[in-house]
């Protein structure tokens, strides 16, 4: 193992546990520990501080043209090799929600990176994204452009659900 | 590999995309290119809905004290297992961003460690976590409680510069 093996392992953990403390943060919320919410919510911010110096140290941000290439080639591997590999292991299994989980991560993945190339075509030509509203779907992570369609065509939420990104 | 084994490299995946676009967001907007920032921002959302109920489905969200005592044995993994060996390992290749990066977060995960095990003894007397302010040192991820430091005993930024969570 060596220093740059030790850098991406770090910035997985510290990933894994930004999310983790963010989730674990809403749930004292609801047990009414205001005070602990608060406690996680300062090590998520404080994990997400680790993590963003072991992606700098690392080499792993580039120009934006550059990190969208390689945002293309991760959401590629995850809606065609992961996600479908891990839909067929819940399904053997009969782990029904997991399946569920798969498929909708699946086909949001797959929208994502119609974006980003989208994104990365107009950068080369030296232009911004052309989007005045991004919506985000709040359910399955689905994303679109502009408008909302009647129902999310990945996980079936009305349209009026999606939230528009700031 | 199993469903449970899909569920945790799925979740260590949208992690690690999660706070990967959340940084390219911000090196977008230094860029110019603004919808671009705006489509990291959407993603990076996107990838946290999915981190998150992998997390459901994967069983690892629990009550606050479960979450507590979870949090504390990963604090205490990182700063007295993970980061001593990357530390070594970066020392003896002289890499010294990586060095330092690894010691500041090592140092800040004992202290992290260390305010759940206290939160802890508080939930499990049936109460909440006493505190008025928590500060985040934005350097190092230190978390210091109702007061900061002169100087951040981790890192040695100004006390100053700590930021109030809310």
């Amino acid at each position: 193992m060596n220093t740059d093996d030790c850098i991406l392992s770090a910035f997985s953990a510290e990933a894994r546990v930004n999310r983790k403390y963010h989730s674990f943060a809403k749930i004292a919320a609801g047990e009414g520990y205001d005070h602990v919410a608060k406690l996680f919510r300062a090590t998520s911010a404080a994990e997400e501080i680790h993590s963003h110096h072991l992606l700098s140290i690392g080499g792993y941000l580039g120009t934006t043209a550059e990190n969208i290439e390689t945002g293309i080639i991760a959401e590629l591997r995850a809606s065609n090799e992961s996600y479908p590999k891990f839909i067929t292991i819940a399904e053997n299994e009969d782990r029904s929600e997991a399946v569920v989980t798969f498929t909708h991560a699946m086909k949001a993945e797959a929208a994502h990176a119609v974006l980003y190339r989208e994104a990365a075509d107009a950068v080369k030509a030296g232009k911004d994204f052309d989007a005045e509203i991004i919506y985000l779907c709040p359910v399955c992570g689905n994303i679109e452009i502009d408008r909302t369609p009647e129902r999310c065509p990945i996980c079936g939420i009305p349209g009026s659900s999606f939230k528009a990104v700031e | 590999m199993n469903t449970q084994d899909c569920i945790d490299a799925a979740f260590s995946g949208e992690s690690q995309a999660n706070r990967k676009y959340k940084s390219y967001s911000e090196a977008a907007a230094d860029e110019g290119y603004d919808h671009v920032a705006k489509l990291f921002r959407a993603t990076s959302a996107a990838e946290e809905i999915h981190a998150r109920r992998l997390l459901r489905v994967g069983g690892y969200i629990g009550s606050t004290v479960a979450n507590l005592e979870a949090g504390r044995i990963g604090e205490l993994h990182e700063t007295n297992e993970m980061y001593p060996e990357f530390v070594a390992i970066a020392e003896k290749e002289d890499r010294q961003d990586a060095f330092i990066t690894f010691t500041h977060a090592m140092k800040a995960e004992a202290v992290h460690a260390d305010l759940y095990q206290k939160a802890l003894d508080a939930v499990k007397a049936g109460k909440d976590f006493d505190v008025k302010t928590i500060y985040l040192c934005p350097v190092c991820g230190n978390i210091e409680i109702n007061k900061t430091s002169e100087r951040c005993p981790i890192c040695g930024i100004p006390g100053e510069s700590f930021k109030v969570v809310e």
